[in-house]
This record gives C-alpha cells, sequence and structure tokens, in this order.
C-alpha cells in the first residue's frame, strides 16, 4: 500500500442472497489515491453502484478487506463506521436527499453539527465559504425544497464538503441534471481536485462525463475489466 | 449555546404533520386529564364515605355475639369416633345478648388513657306509629351525652336539641328520612311498638341527618331506659358498648385487646364496613383499569403517528445515516418526538384535570343515594397528578420506543438504492 492509497480492496467479494444467490462483486482489487478523481462505469447490473456502498462504508455485507486510509473496515463497529463517514466521507447522491423542511443553510451544516469539532458560529462561516464556493451564498436562508434541481446538487455537494472529507462518492450526481448543469457540477469536481487534491469517486453511466475525469474503473458482471 | 440538529429535526417532524400531532397530543391530554377527575372523584367519594362511616361508627363495639351453631348436648357427653348423634330440631339457647357487667366494662374503659369516649347502646327493632302511618325501623337507646361524645350528633341536628332527650322523659330523635316517611313534624307525637308489644308514646325533640340515606331512613334516638322499658328488661341490661379511640388508627390492635380482656366480641371499624371496603377495591380495580385501557389507546395514537412520520422520512433518515449520524442519534429523534408529544400533552391533561374537578365540583348534585352529599367531593391530592404524568410519561415512551427502534434500524443503502 503506498502512502497515497486512501482507498484499497482486497479480494473484495459481495453476494446477495434475496431473492437468489447472485455474486455482484467478484475479486475486486482497486485502489483509489489522494486526489484522484474516478469515475466507475458499466451497464446497469453491473455491480457498479453496489461497489459504491461498499467501498463508502454503507453496506458492510462483503467479504475480503477494504482498507481506508490505512484502516480495515471490516474490523469496525456499526458506530465507528459513522464516524468515518462524518468526518471522512462526502456523499452525493443522483436524488439529492436534503432535508425538505430545512434551510440550505441548516442542511450543510447538518454533518458538521453531529462532528461538533468546532462552535455553531464557526460551522455557519465555514458554511457560508462552501455556499460561496459553488456560488449559492444568496439561497442561504431558503428552504431546501424551494430550490432548483441543479441548484440543490449544488447544496449537496456544499453538504459533502462541509467536514473537508478526505474522499468524496458521487452515485450518478449528474444523473438528474441537464447537460449544462452537469457540466457545471463537473467543473465543481474539477476544481476540488486540483484546488485541494480532493479524491473522488463517481459512479456515472455518462461516458462524456466519466471520459474527462483521471481514471475509469469498468464493472461487468461484477468484475473490473 | 449550541443548537441541538436531533431535537430540530424532531420538531421539525412534528411540525410537518401539525394536525396528527396535535391529535396524538390530545390523546394523551384526555386520558391524563380523565385519569386525574376520574381517580380523583373516586377517591374523593371514598374518603368522604369513610369519614362518613368513621363518624357514624364507632372506632370499636363490644357486644354479646349469639353461638349460633350450638352443639347439641348429645354431642357433648356422647362424643365417640364412629358414632353419629341426630338431634333434630335443635333451637337456639334462650340466652341473652346483653353484656354482663357492662356498666363495670364502661367504667374500666373510661379509665383507659387511650380511649376518648365509651357509650353504652340498647338497640331493638321497633314500629313507629303515627296516626295509621307505620314504619319499621331502629330505635338505639343511648346515653346521649355520651353518644355525642363519639358521633358528634349534635352537629347533624337539623331540628331540635340533643339535650332534650335527657331533660324530657320521652323523648325521641328521628332521623329525617324516618320523619319523612311518618310524615311528622317536631314536637308532634309518635308511638314506639318494640317486637314484645311493648308500647310507648313518645314526643319528637329532634331531626337528625346522619348523611348515610339508609341510616336516616330508619333509625331514631331514644333514652336508653326508655329503650330498656320497650325490651322489658332492667336498668344494667345493654348490648353494645361504643367506644372512640383517641387514635382511631389503634382501632385494630385495641378490638383484638378487649376481645381478650373482656371476653366479648370486639370489631373494629374496617371490619364492621368490611362489604363497603371489598365494594372500594372492585372500584378502584375497574376505575384504573378504565384509565389504564385509556392511556394506552393514546399510546397508540402517538405510535401511528411515529410510524406515519417514519415512513414519509425514510429519505431523511437515509442521509442522516450516510452523513454520520448514528442509530442511536435516529433513536433518540424519534423518542424525543413521542416525549414531546406526551409531555405537551400530559401537562395539558393536568390543567384540563384540574379543571374538570373544579368545574364538577362546583356543581350542586343534590346526591341521594348510598351517601347524600350536595357536591361531589375531589381528592386533589398532588400525588395523582405527579402519577398521572409519570404514568402518561411512561406510556409515551413505551409507545414511541417500537417506531423508533424501527427507524433506528433502517438501512439505508435500501432507500437510496430503491428510489
Amino acid at each position: 500500500m503506498t502512502d497515497q492509497a486512501i482507498i484499497k480492496t482486497q479480494n473484495l467479494n459481495k453476494n446477495f442472497h434475496d431473492p437468489v444467490e447472485f455474486q455482484a462483486l467478484k475479486n475486486i482489487n482497486i485502489q483509489i489515491n489522494q486526489g484522484e478523481f474516478v469515475s466507475i462505469v458499466g451497464s446497469s447490473g453491473s455491480g457498479k453502484s453496489t461497489l459504491l456502498y461498499v467501498l463508502s462504508t454503507l453496506d458492510t455485507d462483503y467479504t475480503g478487506h477494504i482498507y481506508f486510509d490505512g484502516d480495515d473496515l471490516s474490523l469496525k463497529t456499526k458506530n465507528e463506521l459513522a464516524e468515518i463517514r462524518n468526518q471522512k466521507i462526502g456523499f452525493i447522491f443522483q436524488f439529492h436527499y436534503l432535508l425538505p423542511e430545512f434551510t440550505v443553510l441548516e442542511n450543510i451544516c447538518l454533518p458538521a453539527s453531529k462532528l461538533a469539532k468546532y462552535s455553531e458560529e464557526e460551522i455557519k462561516d465555514r458554511a457560508y465559504k462552501k455556499l460561496d464556493l459553488l456560488g449559492l451564498r444568496d439561497q442561504a436562508l431558503k428552504k431546501a425544497n424551494k430550490l432548483s434541481g441543479g441548484q440543490q446538487q449544488r447544496v449537496a455537494l456544499a453538504r459533502a464538503l462541509i467536514n473537508e472529507p478526505k474522499i468524496i462518492f458521487g452515485d450518478e450526481p449528474t444523473g438528474n441534471l441537464d447537460s449544462k448543469n452537469s457540466q457545471n457540477v463537473f467543473d465543481i469536481f474539477k476544481e476540488l481536485k486540483e484546488q485541494f487534491n480532493q479524491s473522488i469517486v463517481v459512479v456515472t453511466h455518462d461516458m462524456s462525463f466519466a471520459n474527462k475525469t483521471d481514471r475509469i474503473i469498468t464493472l461487468k458482471d461484477g468484475e473490473v475489466i | 449555546m449550541k443548537k441541538n440538529p436531533l431535537l430540530k429535526i424532531a420538531l421539525t417532524h412534528l411540525f410537518s404533520k401539525k394536525r396528527q400531532t396535535i391529535v396524538a397530543m390530545l390523546g394523551v391530554t384526555f386520558g391524563i386529564a380523565i385519569f386525574i377527575f376520574q381517580a380523583g372523584l373516586m377517591s374523593g367519594f371514598q374518603d368522604f364515605f369513610i369519614q362518613e362511616t368513621v363518624n357514624t361508627t364507632a372506632n370499636i363495639r363490644i357486644y354479646n355475639e349469639a353461638e349460633k351453631n350450638r352443639p347439641s348436648i348429645l354431642d357433648k357427653i356422647n362424643h365417640q369416633p364412629n358414632h353419629w348423634n341426630a338431634v333434630q330440631n335443635q333451637k337456639p339457647k334462650d340466652e341473652q345478648s346483653k353484656i354482663k357487667n357492662g356498666y363495670q366494662i364502661i367504667s374500666i374503659l373510661e379509665k383507659d388513657s387511650r380511649v376518648a369516649g365509651v357509650s353504652p347502646f340498647l338497640g331493638s327493632q321497633a314500629i313507629f306509629k303515627v296516626g295509621i302511618a307505620q314504619i319499621a325501623g331502629r330505635v338505639s337507646g343511648v346515653d346521649i351525652v355520651k353518644e355525642n361524645i363519639l358521633f358528634d350528633v349534635s352537629k347533624n341536628m337539623k331540628q331540635g336539641n340533643i339535650t332534650k332527650l335527657e331533660t324530657i322523659p320521652n323523648g325521641i330523635i328521628l332521623g329525617d328520612g324516618l320523619a319523612d316517611l311518618l310524615g311528622a313534624k317536631i314536637n308532634d307525637n309518635i308511638s314506639v311498638v318494640s317486637p314484645l308489644g311493648v308500647n310507648l308514646d313518645m314526643k319528637i325533640v329532634g331531626i337528625n341527618h346522619s348523611g348515610l340515606t339508609d341510616v336516616d331512613k330508619s333509625r331514631a334516638y331514644i333514652n336508653i331506659r326508655n329503650a330498656q322499658k320497650l325490651l322489658q328488661v332492667d336498668g344494667s341490661y345493654i348490648t353494645d358498648i361504643n367506644i372512640k379511640l383517641k387514635d382511631f388508627s389503634q382501632s385494630e390492635e385495641l378490638a383484638k385487646f378487649y376481645n381478650s380482656k373482656f371476653g366479648f366480641r370486639s370489631i373494629d371499624w374496617k371490619e364492621a364496613n368490611a362489604s363497603v371496603f371489598s365494594v372500594f377495591k372492585i372500584q378502584n380495580m375497574v376505575t384504573y383499569l378504565i384509565i389504564v385501557s385509556i392511556l394506552v389507546v393514546s399510546g397508540f395514537g402517538i405510535f401511528n403517528i411515529l410510524m406515519m412520520i417514519i415512513y414519509e422520512k425514510m429519505p431523511d433518515i437515509a442521509i442522516l445515516k450516510a452523513i454520520g449520524y448514528k442509530d442511536r442519534d435516529i433513536k433518540i429523534i424519534f423518542l424525543t418526538e413521542s416525549l414531546i408529544i406526551g409531555t405537551s400533552g400530559g401537562l395539558l391533561g393536568l390543567v384540563v384535570g384540574f379543571f374538570m374537578q373544579k368545574i364538577v365540583g362546583s356543581i350542586r348534585m343534590d346526591i341521594k343515594g348510598f351517601v347524600s352529599m350536595e357536591y361531589l367531593h375531589f381528592n386533589s391530592t398532588p400525588g395523582f397528578y405527579l402519577f398521572a404524568f409519570v404514568f402518561g410519561i411512561i406510556t409515551t415512551a413505551v409507545a414511541g420506543y417500537i417506531p423508533a427502534r424501527k427507524a433506528a434500524k433502517v438501512d439505508a443503502i435500501d432507500i437510496i438504492r430503491s428510489k
């Protein structure tokens, strides 16, 4: 394992048992380095989303090893994994999953309030900085469900960034966006990578998006090809 | 001060379902209010009744219990195994129910430092006649001054004066119900006929109202000497000795003591009213059963609304878990919601219960039944409020715990994948 690796897998396998026995991931050995912008592609059912959930600690039902920032995830408890997600991982989903009754600012602050490393004032300050970065400062006090889809996705991105994670996982982050907004999100990812040396892993079926990333991991029937 | 995001999330959930939240809250309010009202009413009534009973029943009553299942003489002299004796139609022994040396026992009791008052008593069935009106009842032959120490008879006098029972040789004090039935008024003359056929003409010197309807309909006080005349017995003949203690909680213990000391049956007021207390027990059981089921129903209300919120907020739960909120945090959110409903509903219930008692307690009822009272009596000890509130909170916590646990177990990927 090199110093740069943020994620490394060793003989990673995953089976679904219900409704029928089905091997979703077969012997995956990959490594993702700090500051790398990687996309995972494959046809639907190839196991790309499953891989993302396993890598991002949400899914713990696997065999083999995943080393995250040097730690073996299979040895961690559920609560420890929640802490890792809180401190070191940022998520963006196809459906942005903002809390609709909360303001943009409150949504962004949620992971930081949980971490409770900084005072409430400082958290707000940081949230505004992220909003500036994404050009959303003027929307801060609006309810999340009053924003357009593209704006909501950028809010989700700001929320993913608030605790300054080591890695950002995106599950079809542009799947629901038009080409203009999707280009916008890509530009932000690129900027994060270049300016902050941020690691980014994105699952996508949009090949034009994938082709612009540093590296493409292609899955077919649960295997890396 | 740090804002707790969990509390804010909980509140947001409740506000997003205002109507259901209010209904669930009112469920608890209703449960607690009924609890306080009902428990206060029941216990207030029972306290009132006990007080009336304590006022009208002697702390200890000593009397001569007639032996009923007397063994036959044959059984006594010819008692062998494998033999049986048949004596048919055996009649009770002609035994007087008099307390032997009654007045000596009274003077001993009067010297006892634990005793506040002793009153001799001679009771009999009697028929009261005014013209053609005839009512069966009971006469209580008493020494009215001593009786007054025990039962505060003068407090219950509606008309007349108790001392006239002493000063007027043939005076009688009727219960107000009895006087109504006879159509008799104070200073009227009535005839009292004993089971032995002795007829005394008496003058009504007072009307008495004890509050116990049955007693007021049938009892008359007369001087103990007149009672002895009615029963054609000598001047030392008494059937009961009633005792008032300085501390009535000693009743049970002292009743046992006198029982063995004087050899006559002594019972305390609790034993004398045992049937009433067993009715109270059943009454309490039914009351608490109803109250508990109301609270359980309100618990279901809370359960219901939380389940609704959880199903609706699955994506919220999933994202909170994804961004690092632990299972415990999720559980806290939903438990907080149920406790908010429970606490606010409960506090409101306490207030509503309090005013329900006050309002109903201020309505004039004039109940005449088992006991007669003008207003309903409520027992509003803080204990009931505390108990009701604590019980309400426990119910809501239990009702909230099951959905909260379910929410904590939600698998985030299941939700994210299924979208």
